[in-house]
């Protein structure tokens, strides 16, 4: 290895970046894509435009409604149109959801009939369908059992308790699954541009023509990807912890060593896609389908791996988003970093995943033209 | 430092044998010229010699002896290799210097007092010592040969490998190229492999190669080589027999024939072979064409055009007049300023001064440009073709841009393939053909329409000698029997002497307007055209 080949490349290659000002997309991409989905996927539902048939208008059915009212799930409107006219709003998209209070709704309750609380969910989107309706169940329990303490004691108590997730809040579940995405996605189409330019250019050929080694040209594509893509882990770090506030909990130097490991992986799929292509648009193209998609899938925003099943599970386990997104939820919301046996084995896995795909594509990389 | 001994080589790519059991040597300081019709497979064995395409038999250079790319890493700290595309091996964002300085260190060249005495010359004498803080991509094509030339001369290689360097670069620029060449083989007693489609380059190399279907089939001086055609190398004459190939010059013929003979000269050797091998081109046919034409025999004029980008005057009051049935070359150095100006005629730049005419009325306003377009027939340096389309489909779209109902256009294109030669090829996508058939589909594409005027931008860059003559003759044919007018610009200085006048520019400004025999007559002691060209670029 000349050190003095390395360094002319890389310094080439800095100069190019700044020149061509991808530098700009270098630093501006993982932190759009942070931005654009961090804000932009919403699980819980706010604001649901709710219309209330109270056919009752008793004590009782009151209290039911301005438990409603007092929640900041639902926008109350209470009306007294017909049940028809109140489907044809869901119709025209006009309202989220309908309750429908029944007659004698009051003296059934106190003669402790069995009653029942009509109530239509507008599913076009089922998880968002699914969630209003058991937030609908948790305000009318809510409702019962301090209506009728005796009641409702014992039999229907909820105490819902969510784990890591305290607040339930969206960000603290997305942002560290976007950083696996992030930094999946970003280097690895740096680096297989870096490659395919000079073939689609015919630079190419002074690698080919002079005596520079294939371990110097890889060196000298693969460090400044690595370099700048390792300022990226910190700039996402921050927006995390400070613009999206989610909590950090686990060791800074866990996240960060990870990270490495991850970009390393990264921007070895880039090079092994800057092998088999030879345009710059189909080395972007390849690499977006290649990352993009199980960046997304397995990185837990969807649905966590453990849920799935058959191809699906296979598929989570041989890409590396699946370990590293362990890791990231570990040191962003659980905090029990390396004392975790898991983590200490998904860290050794993302290590020897960079390493095996470094050397295969220095193995694939070929010093001669097709 | 020893010799090169090429041992039977041969190169596939894929299926496709592209050099077939070649073998040659090469002496110390000699310089060897590969000329051949283009895929005749000299740049694969240029690249099987630098070692960057696997091959079969064995290259021998000083003590090293290769079998493979992997084997010749020993000697490629010896070897340079300039591959063929102009400013191909350069990064358009660097600057000149920069670029010096990237390939000392990628070559592991000290930068010590030696090295920057010896950068200092390449750079004097590339002249491209005002220029070393200029980005290589705004630097013109024969600076941007020039600077590859020098970064492949920085580690003083013993063996120089050039694919083409010269093709497309101006006369200027490539008696430049050819001045450090022959300085550096004298002194660094270096080996250059230079392939050409200027014969009259060729003419200067000590031997010459000439290839065909992978194979070296003559070789020897330039002046062995020229005498080894001079019995069939006749004087142009129209009604030769079956078996002979006439172009605008001259006729070739196996048999005797009872014309006078003619000097020959490089290129008579790929017509002769042609015939040997049979493939002699049909003779060109142009038939009249459908549309009638009018009276008015001066078709375009332009009155003092000028052209700004920003404080750079690009070209400055230029007048041009383009009568009925005229050829009109427009030559000069790269950046001289002939494509801004064909541009502005095209109606694709707008004008900053001056005016322009077309059948005698200003062309003014959008719709005025929009009837200018109507009646020009444009091919670009680079032809515009869909490369994912077959040559008739590019053409039925060719035809559909220009609303030609769809009937008319059918018959025409089915008349330019036979008369252009390409009806074999109607077919087949564009990148699967030699640049000789591209060139001429091209030209139907432009003449779909049935243009007064017919703009074609170094149309015989890069096509090879028969291709060429061809062409010209093609040209020669549409003028008369169309009686259109035709502007082009060529790098070839012997093509300049088939116009009917010829336009120089130089920075900007036009410096000569007049026929041939008026130049020749100015300037009694030129030889040759390029000689009248080295003239006005004093």
């Amino acid at each position: 290895m000349k050190i003095g080949v390395i360094k002319a490349y890389i310094l080439k290659e800095l100069t190019e970046l700044v020149r061509s000002r991808f530098i700009i997309m270098v630093y501006l991409m993982p932190s759009m894509i942070l931005f654009l989905f961090g804000y932009g996927i919403r699980m819980e539902v706010t604001h649901a435009r709710t219309l209330i048939l109270d056919n009752d208008q008793s004590p009782i059915s009151h209290q039911l409604v301005s438990k409603f009212e007092h929640s900041k799930y639902f926008d109350v409107t209470l009306s007294s149109v017909s049940e028809d006219e109140a489907l044809r709003r869901i119709k025209r998209g006009e309202s989220d959801l309908i309750i429908i209070i029944p007659e004698s709704f009051e003296k059934r309750l106190l003669h402790a009939q069995p009653t029942q609380i009509g109530v239509y969910v507008d599913a076009a989107f089922p998880s968002r369908g699914v969630t209003m309706e058991n937030y609908v169940k948790g305000v009318v329990l809510d409702a019962a059992s301090s209506v009728a303490p005796g009641l409702a004691k014992g039999i229907i108590q909820i105490n819902q308790r969510s784990l890591f997730n305290q607040a339930m809040r969206d960000e603290d579940a997305i942002v560290p699954g976007l950083i696996g995405l992030v930094l999946l996605v970003a280097p690895a189409i740096l680096a297989a541009l870096l490659i395919v330019k000079e073939k689609e250019r015919g630079t190419m050929f002074n690698f080919y023509a002079s005596p520079v080694a294939k371990a110097e040209f890889l060196s000298a594509k693969m460090i400044p990807v690595f370099l700048l893509h390792s300022v990226n882990i910190f700039i996402v770090f921050l927006w995390a912890v400070y613009l999206f506030e989610v909590p950090f909990r686990g060791s800074f130097l866990l996240y960060w060593i990870a990270s490495e490991f991850y970009i390393i992986i990264s921007l070895s799929i880039g090079m092994l896609i800057s092998i088999i292509t030879r345009t710059q648009i189909v080395a972007v193209v390849l690499t977006v389908i290649i990352t993009i998609i199980p960046g997304f899938l397995y990185s837990g925003i969807i649905m966590p791996i453990s849920s799935m099943i058959g191809m699906s599970r296979v598929e989570a386990h041989i890409f590396p988003v699946m370990y590293y997104n362990h890791i990231l939820y570990d040191v962003f919301l659980v905090g029990e970093g390396l004392a975790s046996a898991k983590t200490q084995g998904y860290l050794a896995i993302l290590a020897l995943y960079g390493a095996g795909l470094l050397t295969l594509g220095s193995l694939l990389l070929r010093k001669e033209l097709k | 430092m020893g010799t090169l001994k090429i041992d039977r080589v041969t190169v596939r790519h894929k299926e496709k044998v592209s050099i077939k059991n070649v073998s040659f040597e090469a002496e110390k300081g000699e310089i060897i010229g590969f000329i051949g019709a283009d895929g005749a497979g000299k740049s694969s064995l240029m690249h099987a010699i630098a070692g960057v395409i696997a091959f079969e038999g064995e290259v021998r250079f000083d003590q090293h002896a290769y079998r493979s790319p992997k084997e010749a890493e020993g000697v490629k700290s010896l070897i340079s290799l300039m591959p063929q595309g102009i400013g191909l091996v350069l990064y358009d964002l660097l600057t000149v210097d920069e670029h010096l300085r990237f390939f000392a260190d990628i070559r592991n060249v000290p930068q010590d007092e030696a090295y920057h005495t010896y950068k200092t010359r390449l750079l004097k004498m590339a002249g491209l010592e005002k220029f070393r803080e200029f980005r290589a991509g705004n630097l013109s094509g024969g600076m941007m040969q020039k600077l590859s030339l020098i970064c492949s001369l920085l580690h003083r290689p013993k063996l120089l490998i050039l694919d083409e360097p010269t093709t497309g670069v101006d006369p200027m620029s490539r008696i430049e190229l050819w001045e450090i060449l022959d300085q550096i083989r004298r002194e660094e007693g270096t080996i250059a492999l230079v392939s050409t489609a200027y014969m009259e380059e060729a003419a200067r190399m000590d031997r010459v190669l000439l290839f065909d279907e992978g194979e070296i089939i003559a070789q020897g001086s330039a002046k062995e080589l020229i005498e080894s055609v001079r019995e069939m190398t006749y004087l142009r004459t129209p009604e030769a027999p079956e078996g002979t190939i006439t172009t605008l010059e001259r006729s070739y013929s196996l048999l005797p024939l009872s014309a006078e003979h003619a000097e020959p000269t490089l290129e008579s050797l790929f017509f002769v072979n042609a015939l040997r091998t049979n493939r002699a081109p049909p003779p060109v046919e142009i038939t009249r064409r459908d549309s009638e034409e009018n009276g008015n025999p001066v078709l375009m004029e332009a009155y003092s055009l000028t052209k700004m980008f920003g404080p750079f005057v690009a070209n400055d009051r230029i007048d041009l007049q383009l009568k009925r049935g005229e050829i009109v070359g427009l030559l000069g150095a790269n950046g001289a300023g002939k494509t801004t100006f064909i541009k502005m005629l095209l109606g694709l730049h707008s004008i900053d001064g001056g005016e322009l005419k077309l059948f005698g009325r200003a062309i003014r306003n959008t719709d005025d440009r929009q009837a200018l377009k109507a009646s020009i027939g444009y091919v670009s340096q680079h032809f515009a073709l869909y490369n994912d389309m077959t040559i008739r489909e590019n053409l039925l779209y060719f035809a559909a841009m220009r609303q030609i109902p769809i009937d008319t256009a059918l018959k025409r294109i089915s008349r330019y393939a036979s008369e252009l030669g390409f009806s074999n090829y109607l077919d087949s996508v564009p990148t699967e053909l030699p640049l000789g058939i591209n060139q001429r589909f091209s030209l139907a594409a432009a003449l779909l329409h049935e243009p007064a005027v017919l703009f074609l931008d170094e149309p015989t860059s890069g096509v090879d000698a028969i291709a060429r003559s061809q062409f010209w003759e093609l040209l020669s044919a549409l003028k008369e029997k169309w009686g259109i007018a035709i502007l082009i610009t060529t790098h070839y200085m012997s093509e300049a002497e088939f116009c009917d006048r010829v336009v120089l520019l130089r920075e900007g400004g036009k410096v000569a307007d007049d026929t041939v025999a008026n130049l020749y007559a100015l300037h009694p002691d030129a030889r040759t055209f390029e000689d009248i060209f080295r003239e006005y670029y004093r």
